[in-house]
């Protein structure tokens, strides 16, 4: 098991937002997380990062507990995540953003070859490199937020919402990046609203509602529950 | 043209100050009341050391920078760490703090004013009517060399990209590893170094007093807020712009005008665009 997390709570002053969450993550997987607005999504991957505390519960990553390590420290152990909205910053270049991903890497030549992959697999951003992140289209800060977090050359990829407010061709794109990305070996745990793509892309998947796993299973089986369609496929 | 040097020497050591404040608010979002304090430690680092232990300017100067740089980290550990949740509780704690400065130092020195003598009185004549003390230019070289240096800092290494990406959003510069707390210190000792600086140049051309830092100060938040407070390199532009062009209305009109004409700058800065007037984006 790469990632794992048990029983986790975590509230928001008095207000309960996850409570008992219990998931797994292996590797070379591609994990979903579905549920409403609002059901705690984010909140786990914020958790798995350590920009939130945890009342009570763990997270072991690679066998290690990770539950209170700073955030920087989580990065160096080979987790990356890509924020919902894709919080890239707005005022440095396209390049300056993808260098700041690698920012704990030491070994200099690599990142120069990570950082032509990134420009070959996303060749807008290549000829943007100079722009100002904040000048690029929304689906094109996309690419850019999940290159940003593959120069750290990360095990573990946590997507929030990446097809968020993207038209549907732009959508496709990020589809086959994610597939890429799953194909170069790398763990994903996915957090979608769009259930249709998660659970296509995915091997397993929960489904998050008011801070609590009320269905989990290989995805293929949560695509064809009754319960999913009628919920969140809107079938 | 007399004017003009004389304004271009006033922007220099203020622009120095106004930088180190934006640079602390950028990534810190703390206002540091105590900045020009800071500002008046340095001048009277060169009134222990040069004036009293006649020390070598030029080293006096490099322990200015150095010593009130690391009076801005015992500043972090001291308040703005502890208070890191609450800006408010930063900017009151930090008036306290320039009490502390002021009372100490009135102690240590008296209220009178310090004279410190000039450290070259040679002058340069570059016409009848134009003339340039190399004690100004030395003021004026100390600000171009600083501000040129902290421009490359932010622009071409590892740990001024964390600087400017930590201002533009910090929970994403965490996630790419970057620890705000190293983050928030280097922002703090570069941010008062550069007021320590602004104060050891300019202490043999003004008068030092334990009070100057007000006078500082207020320029310096009227410079910030036109500014604003976009990105740090565009705030640090800002501030040199608007520092020089407070400078020339101040030498060739009046200061209060100048005090006029930025206020009624920030009023409208801030009815019509709360981000300033070159800043361009939102505090998250
Ligand atoms: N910083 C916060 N302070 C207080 N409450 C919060 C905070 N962040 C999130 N919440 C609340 O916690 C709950 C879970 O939020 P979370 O962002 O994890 O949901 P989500 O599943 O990601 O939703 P969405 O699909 O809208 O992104 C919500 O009710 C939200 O209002
Ligand atoms: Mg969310």
């Amino acid at each position: 098991m790469l990632l794992e997390l048990k029983d986790l709570i975590v509230s928001y002053g008095p207000v309960q937002v996850l409570r008992n969450i219990s998931m797994q993550v292996r590797k070379a997987q591609v994990v979903t997380i579905i549920g409403a607005n609002g059901a705690g999504k984010s909140t786990t991957l914020r958790s798995i990062s350590g920009l939130v505390n945890l009342k009570s519960g763990s997270i072991h990553f690679d066998g290690q507990r990770i539950n209170d390590l700073p955030a920087n420290k989580i990065v160096s152990m080979g987790i990356s995540h890509v924020p919902e909205g894709r919080r890239i910053f707005p005022d440095m270049t396209v390049e300056e953003n993808l260098r700041t991903g690698a920012f704990l890497r030491k070994d200099k030549t690599e990142v120069e070859k990570n950082l032509k992959d990134i420009f070959n697999q996303f060749p807008i951003l290549r000829n943007r490199r100079s722009k100002n992140a904040k000048t690029l289209s929304g689906g094109e800060q996309q690419m850019l937020a999940i290159g940003r977090a593959l120069m750290a050359k990360p095990k573990m990829l946590l997507m929030d919402e990446p097809s968020m407010g993207l038209a549907p061709v732009i959508v496709d794109e990020i589809r086959k990046i994610i597939e890429q990305i799953r194909e170069n070996g790398v763990t994903i745990l996915l957090v979608e609203q769009n259930a249709e793509l998660a659970l296509n892309l995915a091997n397993y998947a929960y489904v998050l509602e008011n801070g609590q796993i009320v269905l989990e299973g290989p995805a293929e089986e949560l695509h064809d529950n009754e319960q999913v369609k009628a919920a969140y496929l809107g079938i | 043209m007399q004017t003009g040097l004389n304004a271009l020497f006033a922007a220099a050591y203020l622009s120095l100050v106004a930088v180190g404040l934006v640079l602390i608010f950028g990534v810190m979002g703390v206002i540091n009341f105590a900045h020009g304090e800071l500002f008046m430690l340095g001048a009277y680092v060169v009134v222990a050391l040069y004036t009293n232990l006649q020390m070598p300017f030029v080293l006096v100067v490099a322990i200015g920078l150095i010593f009130v740089g690391l009076v801005g980290i015992l500043m972090e550990f001291t308040m703005f760490h502890p208070l890191r949740d609450n800006p408010l509780g930063g900017l009151v704690a930090s008036i306290g703090f320039l009490m502390v400065i002021q009372a100490s130092i009135t102690i240590g020195f008296g209220v009178r004013m310090e004279h410190v003598p000039p450290v070259t009185q040679d002058v340069i004549i570059l016409s009848e009517k134009v003339r340039l003390p190399v004690q100004r230019l030395f003021v004026i070289l100390s600000a171009f060399v600083c501000l040129t240096a902290l421009w490359l800092f932010l622009k071409k290494t590892k740990f001024g990209w964390a600087l400017r990406a930590s201002a533009q959003d910090p929970e994403a510069a965490m996630l790419q590893g970057i620890s705000t707390r190293t983050v928030s210190i280097i922002a703090m000792f570069i941010g008062a170094a550069l007021a320590g600086v602004a104060g050891s140049v300019t202490a043999p051309v003004i008068s030092v007093s334990p009070v100057i830092g007000h006078s500082v100060i207020v320029s310096a938040f009227i410079v910030i807020i036109v500014g604003g407070i976009g990105s740090l390199e565009g705030a640090v532009l800002a501030s040199v712009t608007y520092a020089f062009i407070h400078t020339v209305i101040t030498t060739f009109i009046d200061g209060v005008i100048a005090d006029i004409v930025g206020l009624s700058l920030m009023l409208l800065v801030l009815i019509i665009k709360p981000t300033g007037m070159f800043g361009t984006q939102d505090r998250v």
